[in-house]
């Protein structure tokens, strides 16, 4: 089984709003995939489907060769599935330690996990005892990517990591997701161009709701005509639309 | 770090100092006796406001369900744990007919994986739901038709203690040859009903065997307890009526609070949870429980004020000099810094505290805390992370009526035992809930104690200079106002 993910053509749902309207991305193992699109193209909606936080009503996703749609969200993600939501979702009035430690599956995970994610992010052995609104943004995104990693996850939907970060954050985030990915397979929705064609081997583009567009990360880097059609503005103006 | 725990806690800081101020103002303007007798009445009120409010904030914040059943809770807690203290035949009489029932219902997994492959059509499934559920309900009906003890209920309320004769309150139930084909009954009915759960014919479910497995377990084990139970509902209440009466009274704490938690655990699952799509809707049905459990219980002890006696550790005639001398005398009265008070209070105040305490630990250092205060932030992320926020709700709403269980036992010695005792307390508890934030269980307990004090010192400055007793009444409501006007989500509120 060289995909750990494959979704075939969903179709989701938000109250009558009709969002994903066929999108199918397959995701290879021990590799990054990065999802790319305008604003609203369905991204996020694409990885929340994944976990069944909103449930596909038609089509498949297949993990580890079974099918997972219609399980609910905390069944999915025991499945050993990690998700980094966007806007840096930590659990603010909680401590540091705490965010990390509500992530365990089983006892003693973020004890054997702690050396790999201080290393990662050396932060947040100094903030370790501070509430999460104490943590600056790119700390918080952090801890959020950190959460991720305490428990034995072969799969990570990443949300726009770089969002709202400092460059030199963003650089310190691309290092780290590329050292995480030599263990796990990640699939990572991006806005910022720049940093998604350094990262990922393999991109899908989605538009209005339904994957347009495949390939391998290095052909998209040639074509400047596709990435204007769908990305607009956003390389133009070297990563944020 | 030190200065870190000041500003984090500044509004704890502020609220706190802000009453040690006022106390002593009140101390030096009103003198010593009547401002201790005050303050007391003040935590006592407050410690049965606090359990209320505690289990209605951690409900609204984790799960976004305003519970308007949560004073029936108060109220059922006082009438079964009573029931427990003085004739506990009612209880151990049902109590084989509920094990059995739920025996019935858990059996939902292994009925969904035996029903679901049927060939039903789509019309046809619904109809046969209704009709499975309705005639369950009808098994309900003839399973307890006739049942002696439901008269039983009332005889424990005009029961009076004998010491001489504990055994005078036990009363004959129906021998064994008659009774047993009414836990049966229950047990089918509680099949018949997990079968219209199950909705049979729907293909679309999907069953885990671990659920199934589970359902084998607990099924069987229900079934265990249900024999036993049966068995020994004779022996059981004489023997608890010859426990000393002192234990008792805590068993009938324990057997309350329990009651509650196992009542609101049935409700959570049974008519909150479908309605997580439906919030208003959830609304309603916690205000129409409110009055259906309120009606059943006119119906069963009928619509009078009863008055429980003090346990004999708060009832022996006399005033201890101190509360070390209330250890050995065990008397009504004890002496607070020259106030005479009634010892039982002393020790609401005390469940009060010890509740505080008991909650801030659960919530601070365990895992189960650190979910719900998670939780009240952000459910989603919570499930997203792979934990089972369903199973969690369930807990807290176990717990939260468990807690107002609590409050209603432990008030009933020296509060009328009616079946609207709850609904003052309902009231004044959603007040605390606001003001101290939806959500946090730290407010919950500051509010508790503001608006104790306040309506202690409100009766105390009304009745000194003959004003409306309603004044009293309105100052929780005043200190409502303001707390909103400062701070709109409460003091201690985070949500947005």
């Amino acid at each position: 089984m060289d995909n750990i993910l494959e979704i075939n053509g969903i179709h989701t749902y938000i109250g009558q709003f009709h969002i994903l309207e066929g999108v199918s991305v397959t995701v290879r193992r021990n590799a990054i995939t990065v999802m790319l699109g305008r604003n609203g193209a369905g991204k996020t909606t694409t990885l929340k489907s994944i976990l069944g936080l909103t449930p596909p009503r038609e089509g498949t996703v297949t993990y580890n060769g079974k099918e997972i749609q219609g399980r609910r969200a905390y069944d999915i993600a025991s499945l050993g599935i990690g998700y980094v939501p966007e806007h840096r979702a930590i659990f603010r009035n909680l401590s540091v330690m705490e965010n990390l430690k509500i992530a365990e599956r089983k006892k003693g995970d973020l004890e054997s996990k702690s050396e790999f994610i201080f290393g990662l992010f050396p932060d947040l052995k100094r903030l370790y005892r501070l509430p999460g609104n104490h943590l600056s943004g790119g700390q918080q995104q952090m801890l959020a990517v950190a959460r991720a990693l305490v428990a034995d996850n072969q799969l990570l939907l990443i949300d726009e990591p770089s969002e709202g970060l400092a460059p030199i954050l963003i650089e310190q985030m691309m290092e780290a997701i590329r050292i995480l990915s030599a263990a796990t397979t990640v699939l990572l929705v991006e806005q910022n161009f720049v940093m998604a064609s350094k990262l990922a081997e393999h991109y899908y583009i989605l538009d209005d709701g339904r994957t347009v567009h495949e390939g391998k990360m290095a052909d998209l880097v040639e074509d400047k005509e596709l990435i204007h059609q769908f990305l607009g503005t956003a390389l133009h103006k070297g990563g944020r639309s | 770090m030190r200065q870190g725990f000041f500003r984090r806690n500044a509004t704890m800081v502020i609220v706190l100092g802000l009453i040690a101020v006022l106390g002593v103002i009140g101390w030096i303007t009103m003198g010593q006796q009547p401002f201790v007798r005050t303050a007391l009445s003040g935590l006592t009120i407050g410690a049965l406001y606090f359990m209320v409010a505690s289990g209605l904030t951690l409900i609204f914040g984790l799960m976004d369900v305003l519970n308007f059943a949560h004073g029936t809770m108060f109220m059922l807690g006082a009438y079964l744990g009573w029931q427990f203290y003085t004739n506990p035949t009612f209880l151990f009489g049902l109590f084989p007919l509920v094990l059995a029932l739920l025996a019935g219902l858990v059996t939902s997994p292994i009925l969904r994986g035996a029903f679901m492959h049927l060939k039903v059509s789509e019309k046809a499934q619904k109809t046969i739901q209704t009709a499975v559920a309705l005639t369950g309900i009808a098994v309900i009906v003839l399973a307890v038709r006739g049942l002696d003890i439901l008269g039983l209920a009332k005889t424990a309320m005009v029961a009076t203690m004998t010491m001489g004769n504990p055994l005078a309150e036990a009363s004959a139930q129906e021998p064994l040859a008659l009774f047993w084909f009414r836990p049966v009954l229950m047990f089918i009915a509680g099949l018949l009903l997990a079968t219209a759960s199950a909705r049979p014919g729907d293909q679309t479910q999907v069953v885990y065997a671990s659920d199934k497995r589970r359902a084998w377990i607990i099924t069987g084990s229900l079934l265990v307890l249900t024999v036993i139970a049966t068995v020994f509902r004779e022996s059981a209440p004489n023997a608890v009526l010859l426990w000393n009466g002192n234990l008792r009274f805590f068993a009938a704490l324990v057997v309350g609070a329990l009651c509650g938690a196992g009542l609101g655990a049935a409700v959570e699952v049974s008519l909150i949870r479908p309605l997580y799509i439906r919030p208003l809707y959830q609304v309603i049905v916690t205000l129409g429980l409110a009055y259906v459990l309120r009606e059943t219980i006119q119906v069963l002890w009928d619509p009078l004020a009863y008055q429980m006696t003090r346990p004999p550790m708060f009832s022996q005639p006399g005033k201890a000099e101190n509360i070390l001398a209330w250890f050995s005398g065990q008397n009504l009265t004890v002496d607070v810094l020259g106030v005479t008070f009634p010892s039982y209070r002393l020790f609401i105040i005390v469940l009060g505290v010890l509740m505080v305490i008991a909650l801030g630990l659960l919530m601070n250092y365990s895992r189960l805390g650190m979910i719900i205060r998670a939780g009240v932030q952000d459910r989603t992320m919570v499930e997203a992370l792979g934990i089972n926020v369903r199973r969690v709700f369930t807990i807290v709403f176990m717990l939260g009526a468990g807690l107002a269980a609590l409050g209603g036992i432990g008030a009933a010695p020296f509060i009328p035992v009616q079946p609207n005792m709850g609904d003052a307390f309902q009231l004044q508890a959603f007040i605390v809930v606001v003001i101290g934030g939806m959500g946090s269980y730290s407010g919950a307990a500051i509010g508790a104690l503001l608006l104790g004090l306040a309506r202690a010192f409100g009766d105390y400055l009304a009745l000194k200079y003959s004003l409306s007793p309603a004044i009293a009444e309105a100052s929780t409501v005043i200190i409502m106002a303001i707390v909103l006007l400062v701070r709109p989500a409460g003091l201690f509120g985070k949500k947005e």
